[in-house]
């Protein structure tokens, strides 16, 4: 890309892009992951309903059906067992982990462009992510 | 009402609330949550979570076109969170903790009055498309927060710094809060630090805004499915009928994203946010 510099640019910030691998990986990652999440979540929500489809709507909307599976073991034996309320549960957190991937690479990417500060920066974002959603999540349940 | 029919209604308002978001810009959340408490009585922290993961399931989507097109500034993007997701994670507790003190009206109330803040908001935004003048600050220049792109209506090549980043940090940690409590995405007010506080040209601020969005709403989205608030016999249904409504709303009708549509929406919305207020004073 030829630069042009844009009206009242001062030309005093340098410019450093990312590479271009860097942009395609993430917005592989996005996709990738939501169409993941998508699908298990079209599968289960399908299956719950083949299951309880005719109950009242208001008992599920009010009380979680995926409460059970909200912790590491629940969910490993929810989906060892083919627990339908299991799998809607694993769509969900692959729904809410694309972004933080995505961060992830992030990091990757300043990490090895030797970017100190920007890598320092990317990398306290993601451990308060996870340290927001292991720790403070199940603190406020 | 049974539970195939709440879910193909939910499905459905997804879709709308998909296609009017991409339409309006607003974004599907705020059109998703209202209709889930007032239609179907959710209670509001399901309403919250479900937000989430609507802004989940369309961020992904035109986030990853904007980065692919070169569009969002990975770097300036990357460098906000350090305020938004704090922000987020801080909000969507508070909103935990206002839930368990039997306080859910006052959120209904609070979040009336920022959707009638933030749909006039957004469609007043006053647009510029090159900023002038823009000063960077020592940190800018420090992480090199500047950044070029191809501007395909002015046929050339815009390169952009990053102006006052201390002002910006601050109102990203408030758009956090904002989506962390109440579910949306606050693209506003990213956009309102993206263009007026860094000097973004508006293409950019718009697609950086989208860029972050994701990371919000997975850290508002966390803290609720910890504890307990994501239920996927609401938000499944709603982010596959949001996530399709927004497909569409790009792919089909770009053309219609204009003015004149957006203005129509803005009574449905208004009529919306008071609705919530008066379900939240006990009134509705």
């Amino acid at each position: 890309m030829t630069a042009s510099s844009a009206q009242g640019t001062t030309g005093s910030v340098p410019l450093r892009p990312l590479p271009v691998e860097a942009y395609r990986r993430m917005s592989v990652v996005l996709r990738t992951g939501l169409l993941v999440s998508l699908v298990i979540l079209l599968a289960g929500l399908i299956a719950y309903l083949v299951e309880h489809g005719l109950e009242p709507f208001g008992t599920a909307v009010s009380t979680n059906p995926i409460l059970n599976y909200l912790s590491l073991d629940g969910l490993a034996s929810g989906l060892a067992h083919g627990a339908v309320e299991a799998y809607l549960t694993l769509g969900l957190l692959v729904l809410v982990a694309t972004p933080i991937l995505r961060v992830a690479s992030g990091w990757y990417y300043f990490q090895r462009g030797r970017e100190r500060s920007m890598a320092g920066i990317t990398l306290t974002v993601l451990v308060l992510l996870l340290v927001g959603i292991l720790v403070l999540g199940p603190l406020v349940r | 009402m049974d539970l195939v029919l709440f879910a193909v209604l939910v499905v459905l308002t997804g879709i709308a609330a998909g296609l009017v978001g991409s339409l309006t810009g607003l974004g599907g959340a705020v059109v998703v949550i209202p209709v889930l408490v007032i239609a179907f009585a959710v209670p509001f922290p399901y309403a919250v979570g479900t937000g989430f993961l609507t802004i989940l399931a369309t961020s992904s989507t035109t986030g990853a076109a904007y980065i692919r097109d070169h569009l969002s500034d990975l770097r300036i993007g990357m460098f906000l969170e350090i305020a938004t997701v704090p922000g987020a994670l801080l909000g969507a507790t508070f909103t935990v903790f206002l839930v368990h003190a039997n306080l859910s009206n006052a959120l209904l109330i609070a979040l009336g009055a920022i959707l009638l803040a933030i749909v006039p908001g957004t469609y007043a935004r006053r647009h510029v498309e090159l900023p002038t003048g823009v000063v960077p600050d020592a940190r800018s220049k420090r992480l090199a927060l500047a950044g070029e792109y191809h501007d395909l209506a002015l046929e050339r090549d815009v390169r952009y710094e990053a102006g006052r980043t201390r002002p910006a940090l601050g109102v990203m940690f408030g758009a956090g809060v904002t989506s962390g409590m109440f579910g949306i995405g606050a693209g506003v007010f990213k956009v309102l630090a993206l263009e007026r506080y860094l000097g973004l040209p508006m293409k950019v601020s718009t697609a950086t805004s989208n860029f972050m969005m994701g990371v919000t709403a997975a850290a508002g989205a966390g803290i609720l499915l910890s504890a307990g608030y994501v239920n996927p016999i609401i938000g499944a249904p709603a982010a596959l009928g949001t996530a399709a409504g927004a497909y569409i709303g790009s792919k089909v009708l770009p053309g219609l994203r204009n003015q004149t549509v957006r203005w129509l929406f803005l009574p449905v919305m208004i009529a919306l946010a008071l609705e919530i207020i008066l379900r939240g004073l006990g009134l509705a």
